[in-house]
């Protein structure tokens, strides 16, 4: 429980600066209190309510508002992937409500501390089973981010206007996890490839007016460019082999 | 907004979340994934961050209201960088980048 908190905890910080525009601007598009409420609850997307309110206030048809608030959000297809392989010994259900709940900020802090752990755990056998990362450290971080975006989303419905958060410095917080998430993350070949491939191509998309599925498209390309460095070096380190080797880069 | 334009807007849009959020989980989970598909997921957290933070710092229109603006989330990202660097904390680094972006804010744009 406490390990969770402290894990949440930055999460916890960034979702309430920028839940309170949330939720003015849900309000500005009409929204009532309850409204706004049910939808961080069963919707629970930071990037999906802002488009919903935006373009409700742009007065853009539903069918359109639908589609692109799911284009956006298929990035989550790619957590739940890379997220499947350290709940492999978890119940379906546990898996389920863990999945439920993931945001690209939970995301990221849940799948260092899985990362950490189980390679501290590889190191140190003995000592390692009480450390080790579980479903429910990841699911109670996931919990406590959701009701922190829920309780600032209500708070910006009710005494947001008074608090004048700037809201691009707000969505800063955002960008400041996402690029220690990005740092953070072992710096072997291929990932650097994925990076910069998907920096590239998150450029392309956008400049090219590609916004929707920017995300998971940029991705994607990054992952493609990093499984080719990843079939070159095994070439290489293998010329005999058709199939590439085994790669130990990454967990 | 009227409840029934609410439902249809919100419940399929949590429902497709719903799905993308879960589907994929549930497909891979307790199957024995080959090498080469457990090293592709292995690269989505260095390309999703990435994306993340290209889409943030990233925009054709960011420099519409002049040069000083689009730099701005540019500058305050350096300590971002050095706080992740040296001390790999999320919660350092939202402090040393929103203290930054603050103080840009404050100076005028001329």
């Amino acid at each position: 429980m406490r390990e969770s908190l402290k894990a949440a905890a930055p999460i916890m910080g960034g979702y309430l600066v920028l839940g309170i525009p949330c939720g003015i601007l849900g309000a500005q598009a009409g929204m009532s209190a309850l409204q706004i409420g049910l939808m961080s609850l069963i919707f629970y997307s930071g990037a999906g309510q802002y488009l919903i309110a935006n373009m409700v206030l742009a007065g853009v048809p539903v069918g359109s508002i639908i589609a692109s608030v799911s284009l956006v959000n298929t990035r989550q297809l790619l957590y739940a992937a890379a997220l499947a392989p350290y709940t492999q010994s978890d119940g379906k259900l546990a898996a389920t409500a863990f999945a439920a709940t993931v945001t690209d900020e939970s995301f990221g802090v849940n799948l260092e501390r899985y990362q950490s752990t189980t390679a501290a755990a590889d190191v140190d056998a003995g000592a390692s089973f009480a450390t080790r990362w579980t479903i429910r450290n990841a699911t109670l971080v996931n919990v406590f981010s959701w009701l922190t975006w829920c309780g600032a989303n209500l708070i910006g419905v009710f005494v947001g206007e008074q608090l004048q958060v700037p809201s691009e410095l707000a969505a800063f917080a955002m960008t400041a996890i996402f690029l220690c998430l990005l740092l953070c993350q072992p710096a072997t070949r291929p990932a650097v490839v994925a990076a910069l491939g998907a920096g590239v191509a998150m450029v392309i998309c956008k400049w090219a007016g590609l916004n929707g599925p920017a995300i998971i498209v940029s991705a994607l390309i990054g992952i493609a460019a990093a499984m080719g460095v990843r079939a070159l070096d095994a070439s290489r380190a293998d010329p005999a082999a058709t199939q590439p080797a085994v790669s130990e880069a990454v967990a | 907004m009227s409840w029934g334009t609410y439902w249809v807007v919100v419940g399929t849009c949590a429902a497709t979340i719903l799905a993308s959020r879960v589907l994929p989980l549930l497909l891979l989970k307790g199957r024995q994934l080959p090498d080469w598909l457990s090293d592709a997921l292995g690269f989505i957290p260095p390309a999703t961050f990435a994306a993340l933070v290209a889409n943030d710092l990233l925009d054709p229109g960011m420099f519409d209201a002049g040069l000083w603006p689009g730099v701005i989330p540019w500058l305050a990202a350096i300590p971002v960088v050095v706080v992740a660097l040296r001390t790999r904390s999320l919660l350092w680094c939202i402090v040393a980048g929103c203290a930054a972006y603050g103080l840009l804010l404050l100076i005028p744009s001329g």
